[in-house]
């Protein structure tokens, strides 16, 4: 009967692995070999192929006008037609039983409203989705789009020479400022738009300044000196409040500046050094990689999230959290 | 010694030392949502967004001397 058929077991008891002793006898003279062939012709092959330059500003690759069109702006359009192709797929015949597309698309999407709900409470959440979403979307699919195999190696003759069509558009200085600048509009729009112009009283805290001086002029001279010594010290709260508002655009440009391209950085030295003898730690940092981009975008969304639940908060929902 | 060689030097310093801060601070958020998921397995979910999201507003700091160190490196002004 087929059941009691025994299972043959040749096991190589080195490694305590099921693999057959002949295949295994092979692979060890294949791969060691490979392995130190890499590490010693690192330094011949650099004759054969260049050693990658690392540059740090984008090539043009054409231009409109006087506008340079780089290769990082052509791979954030390849990101976008991307997303509105998945858009337009899954809402064209959207079914009531979703098929495959569909229900990767709708957990992706309940998630992170969840997430949105979960932190700014549910009106809010509400609110502050698509925008969170969106970016969440366009930073995770340009980092992952930058880690397909060949993307950098296509390249394009230019006046200054030979540089890649493609180039992982987060690895850009450009799109990590446009992308925080319109994290830092989205949140002082909600600011204003909760608080009307009172939303500058959180940096501009004259009041009780002024009222300490009021007081000193109308006789009470010691509740007056207090309120000034309080009303500095608004005041001075006040301006830092503004000016990290202001340095909040540049942390998120390098946050996500940083990561990507110390990680493209990464994955070349990777390569070009180790050749085949970094066999696990090339997988390695190809995963890390992976990693690193989804939750780049998940901390420049998440963050984006939570300053502008914080700026949009209103005196009594403050009170009734407080109160909770 | 020439100016590249200062810049190699002072690259290599810059990130070797910009890593001591957020080493810490890493390890301090990962003890915090540790004890915390001690004592309350159940809130396992938001406890690890939470600690994800802290765990790279430290590593922020290092990519900033990460990128500093880059710039040393690989940028010249002519």
């Amino acid at each position: 009967m087929a059941e009691q058929k025994p299972v043959k077991k040749v096991g190589c008891g080195c490694i305590g692995c099921a693999i057959p002793l002949a295949t295994f006898i092979i692979l060890l003279v294949v791969i060691v070999p490979a392995s130190i062939f890499g590490i010693i012709s690192g330094a011949f092959g650099k004759k054969l192929i260049a050693a990658p330059t690392v540059e740090l500003p984008s090539s043009a690759i054409f231009h409109i006008g006087l506008f340079p069109v780089t290769n990082t702006i052509i791979a954030s359009w390849i990101t976008v037609v991307i997303l509105v192709l998945i858009a337009l797929l899954v809402t064209r015949k959207a079914k009531l039983i979703p098929g495959r597309l569909q229900s990767l698309v709708e957990s992706v999407i309940e998630w992170m409203y969840n997430f949105c709900r979960d932190v700014a409470g549910p009106e809010n959440g509400r609110k502050f989705f698509p925008f969170v979403t969106t970016i969440f979307l366009f930073v995770l699919i340009n980092a992952l789009m930058n880690l397909i195999p060949g993307f950098g190696s296509l390249t394009w003759h230019t006046a200054e020479g030979v540089v890649p069509l493609l180039r992982g558009a987060n690895t850009d200085i450009n799109t990590s400022l446009a992308i925080a600048i319109l994290a830092f509009l989205f949140i002082e729009f909600w600011g204003f738009k909760n608080h009307k112009f009172g939303y500058l009283k959180k940096f501009f805290n004259f009041n009780r300044g002024l009222k300490g001086w009021g007081q000193i002029f109308t006789g009470k001279f010691l509740p007056g000196l207090g309120n000034i010594g309080m009303g500095a010290i608004d005041t001075f709260v006040g301006f830092l409040e503004f000016f990290s508002e202001i340095i909040r655009i540049v942390s998120f440009t390098f946050r996500l500046f940083g990561n990507m391209t110390g990680g493209e950085i990464l994955i070349l030295i990777l390569f070009f050094l180790l050749g085949f003898a970094g066999f696990g730690a090339i997988q390695l940092g190809y995963a890390f990689e992976m990693l690193v981009g989804v939750v780049q975008a998940l901390i420049f969304s998440g963050l984006t999230l939570v300053f502008a639940t914080m700026a949009a908060e209103t005196h009594e929902e403050e009170h009734a959290e407080k109160a909770k | 010694m020439d100016a590249f060689t200062w810049r190699l030097l002072a690259a290599g310093l810059c990130m070797g030392l910009g890593a001591i801060g957020p080493g810490i601070g890493v390890g301090l958020v990962g003890l915090g949502a540790l004890n915390a998921l001690g004592r309350n397995p159940e809130a396992k979910g938001s406890i690890m967004t939470y600690m994800i999201l802290a765990i790279a507003m430290a590593e922020a700091v290092a990519i900033y001397a990460l990128v500093v160190a880059i710039l040393l490196i690989f940028v010249t002004t002519k």
